[in-house]
């Protein structure tokens, strides 16, 4: 009989031991995907490990895996305040979709978009676009008590559908345009490139920062304990004064920032103006769903969940293309790892005993 | 001795957690017939030996003899099929259900229906344990749901029956019902171990008792030749447990407390009027589930009311102010629930201390939690009430729950709060951490904090308050001084029996 018995105590240790574990599990199940879906099994999992160093220039395949986890981490992140509180956010597409939409219409509203304020002011629209966009859900919660699952998911739907509605009819560009899509936004109010070649930008800085300040203010501050205390107990939530609905704002206020921060960054830098919404989000607010998890809720964590999920996701596509092998296998591994990780948190609480069923002796 | 083997006997049974040694060469019988009082303070080590006795936990070394016979207990299961029953200190049982599905389910399911009920009938009325098998679950007091706990135990007919604090949940007259009870069930052979806390009882139920400490035996004796002094010299070592009562001077008024009413689901509480002053211990009694919750939630703002002027705390109206803003009035609050509430299980002694010091311009500066401070605070703490723990980063959940409760209590002590609100101060605490608590709100109050104790335990209260009001179905009684109260008059006001003065003013 297999049983699991608490811990007296847990350390850092614990919980690094667990981590390799799941590690351990997820690698081995990728090499065994791999094995089924390449006909060079041997080559696509070298391959898919040193990639940078394959081919193109490397900090070109870096700059790929960094821009990617930059907008993945940042949107996690804000997913972490609610799922530390229990208020469960899974609408970060959506808000990402606003922060994006938030952004253009300010460009358009502006005057002058060759002040040097243009491009904090899109960013800014941009913020409050996801935060007016996720409001909803809270709203809905606090004064109905509706299910924030449902009405966070089904936002992400009504969002795209709008940023789709936006680009084929009242902001429609170029008609000889592939897709449907707007004018692009200027020069000036577009993120720069940090290095020239790769995809490294302004925008993948001011990401960087505004991980740097939730971090802070999760680990350091009175609000960041306030969620601690909230996502185990209500009740000494109510006993240290603070209000159960207000957390409720307050997380869905923080991610949805975040979710269109990001979505006002990507609209500057990666792609200049609103695309109908399947050529446009790139599911980075449900992926961050995932990575929210594998880094545990804690920023460092969810710093290198990004960052592995990037690479993994990046290093699929490179196989892709070299091999054939259908990048379909990086959304394999990435719920493998969930799993992985989910289960083996398990065993920073708990030892694993395997017994024998014991019966009574009678010497 | 006698003779004939023990029904239960335990030899040199030692267990371990880590560094902490909670049985060692334990030495333990009991006799049939034998209604066996096992004694201690709160992590003295009764509740590791039951857990071994029972098959929840394997010893590191040492072992059981049933009847005379060596024996491993592998699991509950095992214990049960052997004969060992027992009525844990909480309830576990189905609100929604009746009298005989919720013992239905404990034995599988083995008898059923009419047969079940019959059985249930034919049991009770041989030990006086008076149940009604239809009534559901959420209609029955206290005493009653005990009763249906220990019909289950009886039925899968134990030979041994432990029974964990039955009495702290009782009233004085349940309490008498189940001594009779037990004294029967001892009559018909069953061994009884009987675990409590209060020196009266067992001298009046027990003819024998066994006295843990520090993991040990300390003691083995008849308690009916012995006195409760010397009982509890044993218990805790050779550490004074008598208090002297201090003369107190009472001062100007800091709560005050007009017309309040809050309701709350099903539950309501009437509060028509109430006065705490500088220096005064206010007792409230009552039984469980008559409505402290909710006066400690209506006092602490917890849940607040709609009558501004209901609640007056320092001269400011407070009715419809929060916890925090009230704090800042001056008042402290430390609820019963000690993981959960009071204290978040999962987080370490500092992040526990922030909790009830968010308002506390020291805590934080400018949002940011000041962690030396709150360190500080939990050296203060801990040396100055006695609070045993393994650093400032343990989580709470890992001290005992006397330390816990000494570290909640400490940790609004220390603030020397003009109004202290304290629900049920040392409940399942051991004795001398209940003393130790006891001991400080008497010298808080000494020094001139109004403090308002709710509590279930009502020696508590004659020894501390000063005036004392019983909560009695979501209504608090008109306050008398203690005096003026006696324990059978309050025992009746606590089940509702009389009219007591207050009711009747509403």
């Amino acid at each position: 009989m297999i049983q699991l018995e608490l811990r007296q105590n847990t350390n850092w240790w614990t919980s690094l031991r667990s981590i390799l574990l799941a590690l351990l599990i997820t690698a081995a199940f990728s090499v065994a995907v791999l094995f089924v879906m390449s006909d060079r099994p041997a080559d696509a999992i070298w391959q898919m490990l040193s990639f940078p160093w394959q081919g193109r220039r490397m900090e070109v395949q870096f700059g790929l895996v960094l821009q990617q986890s930059a907008y993945l981490a940042v949107i996690a992140l804000g997913l972490s305040v609610g799922y530390r509180a229990n208020i469960w956010n899974i609408g970060a597409e959506g808000q990402f979709a606003f922060g994006s939409i938030g952004a253009y219409a300010a460009y358009l509203l502006m005057g002058s978009p060759d002040s040097g304020w243009a491009f904090p002011a899109l960013l800014l629209a941009g913020i409050i676009g996801g935060c007016l966009w996720a409001m909803i859900p809270a709203f809905l919660r606090v004064t109905c008590n509706t299910n924030e699952l449902l009405t966070s998911l089904m936002l992400v739907y009504v969002a795209s559908h709008l940023l789709t509605y936006l680009c084929i009819g009242p902001l429609k560009g170029d008609p000889k345009a592939g897709q449907a899509e707007t004018y692009p936004i200027a020069e000036s109010v577009q993120a720069s490139k940090l290095i020239s070649g790769t995809e490294l930008h302004t925008g993948l800085l001011v990401l960087f920062v505004a991980f740097i300040i939730l971090a802070a203010i999760l680990l350091f501050t009175l609000l960041g304990y306030r969620l601690k205390v909230a996502q185990h107990t209500p009740r000494a939530e109510r006993f240290a004064g603070f209000s159960p609905n207000n957390t409720v704002w307050l997380s869905f206020a923080i991610s949805g920032a975040m979710a269109g921060l990001a979505g006002a960054v990507y609209l500057t830098a990666e792609t200049g103006k609103l695309i109908q919404a399947e050529n446009y989000l790139e599911n980075f607010g449900f992926a961050a769903i995932i990575i929210a998890f594998l880094g545990r809720l804690h920023p460092v964590g969810i710093l290198l969940a990004a960052l592995m999920i990037s690479y993994v996701n990046v290093g699929a596509s490179y196989i892709q293309a070299s091999l054939q092998v259908d990048d379909s296998v990086a959304e394999l591994i990435e719920v493998v790892a969930l799993f992985a990780f989910l289960g083996c948190a398990v065993l920073d609480q708990y030892t694993v005993k395997f017994k024998r069923t014991t019966t009574r002796k009678v010497a | 001795m006698s003779s004939q083997p023990a029904l239960l006997q335990t030899s040199q049974i030692s267990k371990a957690f880590g560094p902490v040694v909670a049985n060692e060469n334990v030495d333990f019988e009991v006799q049939p017939s034998q209604i066996h009082a096992l004694l201690g303070e709160n992590g003295a080590g009764k509740s590791t030996l039951m857990k071994v006795i029972c098959g929840l936990q394997q010893p590191d070394s040492g072992t059981v003899y049933w009847k005379g016979e060596k024996c491993t207990i592998g699991s509950p299961k095992v214990a049960r099929a052997m004969g060992i029953g027992m009525v844990h200190q909480h309830f576990a049982l189905f609100e929604g259900l009746s009298v005989t599905e919720n013992i239905a389910f404990s034995i599988d399911g083995a008898v059923q229906g009419k047969a079940l009920e019959n059985q249930i009938i034919e049991l009770a009325e041989r030990y006086g344990l008076m149940v009604e098998p239809k009534r559901p679950v959420f209609e029955l007091s206290a005493g009653e749901r005990q009763r249906i706990e220990i019909l289950r135990a009886l039925l899968l007919n134990p030979e041994l029956l432990i029974l964990d604090e039955p009495t702290s949940v009782l009233t004085p007259q349940e309490a008498d019902q189940l001594f009779d009870t037990v004294r029967k069930l001892a009559a018909n052979g069953h061994g009884i171990v009987f675990i409590s806390h209060k020196l009266k009882e067992v001298k009046a139920l027990c003819d024998f008792a066994t006295v843990l400490r520090a993991g040990r035996v300390v003691g083995t004796f008849d308690p009916r030749e012995q006195s409760t002094e010397s009982i509890a010299e044993l218990m805790l070592g050779s550490r004074d447990i008598s208090t002297q009562r201090q003369v107190r001077h009472i001062g100007d008024r800091r709560l005050q407390v007009r017309q309040l009413s809050i309701t709350d689901h099903d539950q309501t509480l009437q509060v028509n009027n109430m006065d705490v002053h500088a220096g005064e211990i206010f007792g409230v009694a009552g039984i469980a589930g008559n409505g402290q919750e909710l006066l400690y939630a209506g006092l602490s703002g917890e849940q607040t009311t709609s009558d501004h002027n209901a609640i007056e705390i320092n001269g400011t109206y407070a009715g419809t102010l929060g916890p925090n803003e009230r704090r800042e009035l001056g008042a402290m609050f430390v609820p019963e629930e000690r993981l959960g509430h009071a204290a978040v299980p999962q987080l370490d002694l500092i992040d526990n201390v922030l909790l009830s010091n968010i308002a506390n311009k020291k805590a934080s500066n400018k949002g940011i939690v000041n962690r030396r401070y709150l360190s500080r605070k939990v050296e203060e703490i801990t040396t100055l009430f006695g609070v045993r723990h393994a650093g400032n980063k343990t989580a709470a959940r890992n001290l005992s729950g006397g330390n816990l409760q000494k570290f909640v209590v400490g940790r609004e002590i220390i603030k020397q709060p003009s109004v202290l609100i304290i629900n049920q101060p040392t409940w399942g605490v051991d004795a001398v951490s209940a003393m130790n608590i006891r001991e400080a709100l008497m010298s808080l109050a000494g020094h001139g904090s109004a403090i308002i104790v709710i509590s279930q335990d009502l020696d508590e209260l004659l020894e501390i308050s000063d005036r004392l009001a019983v909560l009695h179905h979501g209504t608090l009684s008109e306050a008398r001084a203690v005096h003026d109260w006696n324990v059978e008059q309050l025992g009746l006001a606590m089940t509702g029996s009389t009219d007591t003065p207050g009711n009747a003013a509403a």
